[in-house]
Formats: C-alpha cells, sequence, structure tokens
C-alpha cells in the first residue's frame, strides 16, 4: 500500500537530479509517472534504470517552449488517462552576470527555462485538475527564491517570481481541491550544478568548490542537501495527507532560509 | 518497516489532539511513545485508545511546569533507554484580554505554557541527544507564530518567540547529527479550542466561537480548518532518518494562510 496508489504524476527534467528522486520516490509510493526530459538517450537511461515498467514513461522535449510544455500535460493524460500531480521541475540559469553586466538573454533565457516553463506547465495542468477537483502543483523554486545572492540575479528573480505564481495560484483554486506548494531547497550538487555552477561561481568571485562551500557554510548542517530530501517533502505534499498544505514556500535547506 | 522503527519520543500534550494523532502516527510507524497531559484519567484512557501495549507510556503533569516537561523526558529515557523525538506541542490561550489590560501574572502564565515549556523541554532533551548525536525536536507553533490577532498577545508572542528558538537551536546542534524545527498549523478545532474558543472569540471582537473559526478558515486559501492527522504526518516525516537534512524549519500547515 503506497501513499500515492492510483496516482499520476508529470515530472519535467526528471531523467536526472531532482526530479528524477521525486520520480523514484512516487513510483516507489504506487504512482505512474511521466518523465520528461531533453535527450531520448538520457530518458531511455533513466527508464531502464528505474526498472518501473509501465509505471514509468518517458516524454522527450525542451521546457522552454509552451507547446511543448502544454503537451506534456496532455501526454500524461493519454498515457494513464488523468493527471493528479504536476511537477515543473526543470530549471536553471546560464551566463551568469553581475546586474550591471547582465544581458537581456541571460534573464529571458532564465525567466522561461524556470518561471513561464512553471506557469505554462501549471496552466494546462489547471485545466484538467478544476474539473476534476483533485491536484497537486509543486514548483521547484529555491533557497533563492527566498532569498539574494550577487552574481545570479536571473535565477534569483525567476524563483522569486515562482514563489509569487505560487501563492497567488493557491488562493485560486484552495476550494477547487487542488494545492500548490513551492519547493525551496538548499544547495545541491546535481548535474545541473555542476554544468552551471562554475559560471555562476564566477560571477560571484568564486571558484566552483568555494560555491559550493558558501552553500554548506551558510546551513545548519554545514553540507548540501540531496535530491531524496526534497523528493521526502514531495512525496508528502502529493499524498492525502498533504491535503492541508496550499500556498507554502516549503525550505529543504539545511536550516539556510531566515523565514 | 515502519518510518520510525526502534525510535523513541515523548510528546507534551499527547492525550488529545494534535500531540495524540502525533503520537499514534510514531506508534504506527513503529516508535516507542510517552504521551502527557494534567489527567491521569484521561491518560488511562488514551493509552487504551492508542492500544500501543508496552509501546506506549503515559506521565501525568502540567506541561507549563518545569518539573512536568523535564520529567517527561526523564522519564521516557528510564522506561525505554532513550529518547530519539521530542514533540514539544502542549499549548493554548489560556488568557484573553489586551496588552493593556493584562496582568504580570496571567502574562507570566501564558509565558510559562507556551514559551518557557519549550525551552524546558528542549534544553533536557539536548542534553541527552547531544553526547548521542542523534535526535529530532519538534516544537507546534501556530499560524500565530508569524501573525497577529488582537486579544491573545501572550499566545501571539510565545509562538513568535518558539519560532525564534526554534531557529537559534537548529543553529547550534546542526552538526551534530539533530533538527529542530517547528509546525505552524492553522486553525484546528481540538479539544483546546473549543475549551478555550469562546473566550478568544470575545477577545478577539468577533461574535462568537463559530464566527472566530470562521475568520480563520476565511484567511485560509482552502477556506477550511486544517486536521490533526495533516500535522501528524508532516511531524512523522520531520522525525524520520530521511529528513536529517530539514532544520530550522517552520512547515507550515495552515491551508495556504501564511504569506511567508
Amino acid at each position: 500500500m503506497g501513499e500515492l496508489d492510483g496516482r499520476v504524476a508529470c515530472i519535467t527534467g526528471a531523467t536526472r537530479g531532482i526530479g528524477r528522486a521525486i520520480a523514484e520516490a512516487f513510483v516507489r509510493e504506487g504512482a505512474n509517472v511521466v518523465i520528461v526530459g531533453r535527450s531520448a538517450e538520457k530518458g531511455q537511461q533513466a527508464l531502464d534504470e528505474m526498472q518501473a515498467g509501465d509505471a514509468a514513461t518517458f516524454v522527450q522535449g525542451d521546457v522552454k517552449e509552451r507547446a511543448s510544455c502544454e503537451s506534456f500535460i496532455d501526454q500524461t493524460v493519454e498515457r494513464y488517462g488523468r493527471i493528479d500531480i504536476v511537477v515543473p521541475n526543470a530549471g536553471g540559469a546560464s551566463n551568469h552576470a553581475p546586474v550591471a553586466e547582465m544581458t537581456d538573454e541571460a534573464m529571458q533565457d532564465a525567466l522561461v527555462w524556470n518561471f513561464w516553463h512553471s506557469f505554462w506547465c501549471m496552466r494546462k495542468a489547471f485545466s484538467y485538475m478544476i474539473p476534476q477537483q483533485f491536484g497537486r502543483v509543486m514548483l521547484m523554486s529555491s533557497l533563492e527564491g527566498k532569498v539574494g545572492k550577487p552574481g545570479i540575479a536571473n535565477y534569483v528573480a525567476a524563483k522569486h517570481a515562482m514563489n509569487g505564481l505560487t501563492k497567488t495560484a493557491a488562493q485560486e483554486v484552495g476550494t477547487l481541491g487542488i494545492t500548490v506548494n513551492a519547493l525551496c531547497p538548499g544547495g545541491i550538487e546535481t548535474d545541473i550544478m555542476k554544468e552551471e555552477g562554475p559560471v555562476a561561481a564566477k560571477a560571484m568571485g568564486l571558484t566552483y568548490e568555494g560555491l559550493l562551500d558558501v552553500f554548506a557554510q551558510e546551513s545548519a548542517v554545514k553540507r548540501l542537501n540531496e535530491v531524496e530530501d526534497v523528493a521526502l517533502v514531495a512525496v508528502l505534499l502529493a499524498s492525502d495527507a498533504g491535503g492541508g498544505i496550499t500556498g507554502s514556500l516549503i525550505s529543504i535547506d539545511g536550516g539556510t532560509s531566515p523565514y | 518497516m515502519g518510518k520510525l522503527d526502534g525510535k523513541v519520543a515523548c510528546i507534551t500534550g499527547g492525550t488529545r489532539s494534535i500531540g495524540r494523532a502525533m503520537a499514534d502516527a510514531m506508534l504506527a510507524e513503529g516508535a516507542k511513545v510517552v504521551v502527557n497531559g494534567r489527567d491521569p484519567a484521561k491518560g488511562e484512557k488514551c493509552l487504551e485508545e492508542m492500544g500501543g501495549g508496552d509501546n506506549a507510556g503515559f506521565f501525568a503533569g502540567d506541561a507549563s511546569k518545569q518539573e512536568t516537561v523535564e520529567g517527561l523526558v526523564d522519564f521516557t529515557i528510564d522506561r525505554f533507554g532513550q529518547l530519539d523525538i521530542c514533540c514539544l506541542n502542549s499549548g493554548g490561550v489560556q488568557m484573553t484580554a489586551p496588552v493593556a489590560q493584562m496582568s504580570d501574572e496571567e502574562w507570566q502564565l501564558e509565558v510559562d505554557w507556551n514559551l518557557n515549556h519549550v525551552f524546558w523541554g528542549m534544553r533536557r532533551a539536548l542534553q541527552h541527544m547531544i553526547p548521542r548525536q542523534s535526535g529530532r525536536i519538534i516544537v507546534t507553533s501556530s499560524v500565530e507564530g508569524k501573525l497577529g490577532k488582537p486579544g491573545i498577545p501572550g499566545y501571539v508572542a510565545c509562538k513568535h518567540a518558539v519560532n525564534g528558538l526554534v531557529k537559534a537551536a537548529a543553529q547550534e546542534v546542526g552538526t551534530l547529527g539533530i533538527t529542530v524545527n517547528a509546525v505552524l498549523p492553522g486553525i484546528i478545532e481540538t479539544d483546546i479550542v473549543r475549551e478555550t474558543g469562546p473566550d478568544s472569540a470575545i477577545a478577539m471582537g468577533v461574535e462568537d466561537y463559530d464566527a472566530m473559526i470562521a475568520l480563520f478558515t476565511k484567511e485560509a486559501a482552502l477556506k477550511r480548518p486544517n486536521t490533526v492527522e495533516e500535522v501528524a504526518a508532516v511531524a512523522v516525516m520531520l522525525a524520520s532518518d530521511a529528513a536529517r537534512n530539514m532544520t530550522g524549519c517552520l512547515f507550515p500547515i495552515d491551508g495556504g494562510t501564511l504569506p511567508y
């Protein structure tokens, strides 16, 4: 008996990192999951490693396009008959620089990758969730959705915007059986972090190792978080017992955020 | 296989409502649990209803008294050999009055129950947990730990204070395998709220108990009260080994009431 028996979830950016950990945790609790990623090769690898059989399906696509985001939701319903949980988890930012030197493209890319992608997925998911009067939406925000760091204004602004979207949407659908929450993880050394971290570190005047150390040292536990920490909270929010939690910006950051 | 197999928990104010739901949920996940309450008769009844057998115990006493809170921690360690999870859950609105009319004596009663009790229990538990490099402290705060309401200044101030205490303690023991978190429920129609609600309603300037419940639920996105089971589910998660990196967290279970 799992906590998510019969539930259907769509998770973007789910072939690796946090999204993958959430997908595995959902499957373990009895859910069917669609995992979304850009690379068919990585998608196949994820399915092979998850060994979830019919309970997991890979859908290829780019979260930076509206039509793709909407089709992820439609394809989830086509594959499993409904959609109960959506986790627009993909995100990140590139071409980091101080605000005075940041390009329009760097800001625009971060907003599309994080904020617009979350909005597109949520809006489309609502078109199924509102009629069925049930849904769980979890946006993948960040510690940087609550606090700022120099040199990564594009990422910080996009994550703050997602927290505002979470709070507003939660108010709109509160009486319709739908909850909307944001997960705010602290530093985790995911593949995306390994790829984009060195550039972010440089914009912050640090080495990559120095950046990871900043995350660890500003926390109470003095270490980085792990993807399983985020999956733990995602399962709780998706479960029936999580139905009383909405509009919350939940810190999963080893005691870093001041609020 | 439970999420809390082999763990030992104690819970202040554990015979009814939120504390009781935590006790039931933790027992179901394999923990041994000692609950506390003022009334031995209610304690006996509670143990019968929980059906935890040798895995459950009761410690009688008023949670607003230092000897009770420290006694509960000591009793739990004597009874089960260790303490892994300390839930400082008791509390409520005892004294209602606007600040301008609240006496020192009334203020002290509110502070002892809602703030000092948490400090006394946390200090005693940490003294046991720090040498073991393992532990979970879970404090029942409230949406009133972040917001204010008129007429219940002692409750509001104390819940704000315990949030600060949680954040400070989390920083102190973060590298010692111990987490310290608060759960912040919105309105729940617990026995305590039913008992003290009519007075609170008058102090808040609303018509009656029902109007007070309506006021709270109107603030929530869900437009309904929360349930004790929703709080217990979060407590179980925070108590589990898997939550080792969640600390200093003020976890709302409030149906979308708090702005932050």
